[in-house]
């Protein structure tokens, strides 16, 4: 199935979220695990250093109770360096058990019993020392021998046992915890990869896809436009097969037509020979004073008369197929694509009416703005001509005629020659109409048949271009005339 | 006019009755009272001109003239004027191409291939009758050679 380029972009955009969902994903999870990995290793290594001071403080205890026995025994006051030393030490080991005991409630109470223990059992220990040496070292003695004090050391000892065990299973569950928080980190990584993998896979995947897609879709489009040049090219071969065939056509109708159109003209011209002679016959049986009726009639009128609207009727029949013919001729006439330098030519076209319109008060004007174009000399010195001719014989007669004759250029390689004049103009209607054959436009004062805006047309289509018209009846008329700057791209292409 | 010229026959080769009575007529007005053979299509004319074996040998001997229209049914005036050109007993005789047709390169073909003279059939009848009559004239004056 090909890849829309819509569904790709969607495809893709929806596998970068889920990408970038994963990566977030992951280093969240990888950020609070490292968080957590490190809370945990806080808490063993706080274990451990609660463990070490329970152990430092019970050892402290002991050394103290050691060196008050020993004390006693021998009332030597080398023997009280320790008891000092723990009396100074053990309350403030006490007070950072007591800070770190707040963070482990299981512990508290225990710890709280503890040092109850050891103040007790301290007390005790101070007061025996005090009494010994005072010298009372009996009643110090009689103190150890009650009992108190063992008492206290043995619960302090239980005590401490407990809490020794309560800090390794902290520091036992820590570390596990850790672990757990390691694996864990593992997992997330190994999940996050996967998931990233198995998107950017797909990603592949699809950008691949579209890729050959849009690789056999631009094969397609090159074949594509190999065919419809293919077809361009047909289409441009069978419309000149269908103009050479108008043309033909055009050519044979006309000299079919004008096979009868002698026969009328000569055998109309027989008749009217024949005339003669009958007219002297009915004349003689005139004078001859016989009845003749209708006949003189008929041969001095009627038929004289038949016989001229035969001929005016073939003549201008004739004059029509010859139209005809000459637009053929025209279109079968092989362009001979040459360098025209505008000015001389439009210039020497001018010449030719020049006298005329001086004659009549009038002026032409040249304007010519491109120097050449390359194009068929006869074909457009006709259609220059035949546009100069009408603009003088379509003059308004209260006014000086003024013809404006420029040349300028147009898109790119066009050049558009205009021929404006302050003619009568031709009326909207017939803007049209007046580039058919044998039509014609306005008082029909004027000869013509109406053949020259066609030819002119026939001639400038002929040439690769195309003239319009712009005119406001009775103010005159602009025919603009747009032919390429070189025929033979255009005929080039038209071969083609 | 002398016996040699009165023996040219006139073969025309025009498919339009009208133009062939036209022609005949003003052929007739000009003074040439030579023999006129017409031929309504190619065929027949061919077959009068080359016999039926078309070898041509029908013609040797004979004065020939030959009046030829190039839009014909069966054929055009071109085949034949080919034909006859082409065959050494009809090529003697003088063509006259007579047709409606005024095409710059179609007459340059006709005088390519040896027509002796071309006349384009004018409409107007003035011009028609006098290119005829001035053809006759020049009949009357030409030396059409014997077909060998």
């Amino acid at each position: 199935m090909p890849i829309t380029s819509r569904s790709f972009v969607r495809w893709n955009s929806f596998l970068f979220a889920i990408g970038l969902l994963a990566l977030v994903v992951l280093i969240g999870a990888t950020f609070w695990l490292i968080a957590r990995t490190s809370d945990y290793a806080d808490a063993a290594l706080t274990a451990r250093q609660v463990r070490a001071d329970i152990a430092d403080l019970k050892s402290l205890v002991q050394d103290a109770e050691s060196s008050q026995r020993g004390f006693l025994l021998t009332a030597n006051d080398s023997y009280l360096g320790p008891f000092e030393l723990a009396r100074q030490e053990i309350p403030s080991k006490l007070d950072s058990l007591r800070v770190y005991v707040t963070q482990e409630p299981a512990l508290a109470e225990g710890m709280a019993a503890l040092s109850t223990r050891i103040n007790a059992k301290l007390d005790e220990l101070s007061n025996t020392v005090a009494l010994a040496r005072a010298g009372r070292t009996q009643e110090a003695l009689a103190i150890v021998d009650g009992g108190a004090g063992q008492k206290l050391m043995d619960e302090a000892r239980d005590l401490f046992d407990t809490l020794i065990d309560g800090a390794d299973r902290r520091f036992a569950s820590s570390i596990a915890a850790q672990q757990d928080s390691a694996n864990a980190l593992n997992w997330v990584a190994l999940a996050a990869t996967g998931v990233i993998l198995v998107v950017v896979g797909s990603a592949a995947w699809i950008v691949l896809n579209y890729t050959r897609d849009l690789a056999s879709a631009r094969v397609e489009i090159e074949t594509l436009n190999t065919g419809l040049e293919e077809k361009v090219r047909e289409r441009t071969v069978e419309l000149g097969r269908a103009n050479d065939e108008i043309q033909r056509f055009a050519y044979i109708v006309t000299h079919d037509l004008r096979a009868p159109l002698v026969n009328i003209m000569g055998f109309t011209s027989e008749l009217e020979t024949s005339i003669a002679p009958i007219k002297e016959l009915v004349t003689g049986l005139e004078e001859e004073g016989r009845e003749i009726g209708e006949a003189k009639l008929i041969v001095a009128e009627d038929l004289p008369e038949a016989i001229g609207f035969i001929r005016s009727s073939t003549r201008k029949m004739d004059g029509l197929i010859n139209a005809i013919l000459k637009l053929s001729r025209e279109g079968r006439r092989p362009l001979k694509p040459e360098r025209l330098e505008l000015q001389p030519l439009l210039g020497s076209c001018v010449d030719v009416i020049q006298h005329q319109v001086n004659d009549a008060g009038g002026e032409v004007t040249l304007d010519i703005r491109v120097s050449h174009i390359v194009s068929d000399r006869m074909a457009l010195e006709q259609i220059v001509g035949n546009m100069l001719d009408n603009a003088v014989k379509y003059s308004v007669q209260d006014r000086p005629l003024r013809i404006m004759v420029r040349a300028l250029p147009t898109l790119v390689n066009f050049v558009t020659i205009e021929i404006e004049d302050n003619g009568r103009g031709i009326a909207e209607q017939d803007h049209e109409r007046v580039f058919d054959l044998f039509r014609r436009s306005g008082t029909q004062d004027k000869a013509g048949e109406g053949i020259g805006l066609a030819h002119v047309r026939s001639s400038v289509r002929n040439l690769g271009g195309d003239i319009t018209l712009e005119s406001r009846l009775g103010e005159g008329t602009t025919f603009k005339i747009n032919l390429p700057r070189d025929l033979r791209t255009v005929t080039r292409s038209n071969a083609a | 006019m002398n016996n040699e010229a009165r023996a040219v026959t006139i073969v025309m080769v025009e498919d339009d009755e009208g133009h062939a009575r036209l022609i005949e007529k003003n052929i007739r007005r000009a003074g040439v009272n030579n023999e006129i053979i017409p031929f309504t299509n190619g065929t027949d004319a061919l077959n009068y001109m080359f016999g039926p074996d078309g070898s041509g040998e029908v013609s040797a001997g004979r004065h020939l003239l030959i009046l030829l229209d190039l839009n014909l049914p069966d054929m055009t005036g071109i085949d034949i004027l080919e034909r006859v050109k082409a065959n050494q007993h009809t090529k003697p005789a003088p063509v006259v191409v007579l047709t409606t047709t005024d095409d710059a390169r179609e007459i340059q073909r006709c005088y390519e291939l040896g027509a002796n003279v071309y006349i384009t059939k004018p409409v107007n009848y003035e011009g028609f009758a006098n290119a005829i009559r001035q053809l006759g004239l020049f009949f009357s004056v030409m030396q059409v050679p014997q077909t060998l």
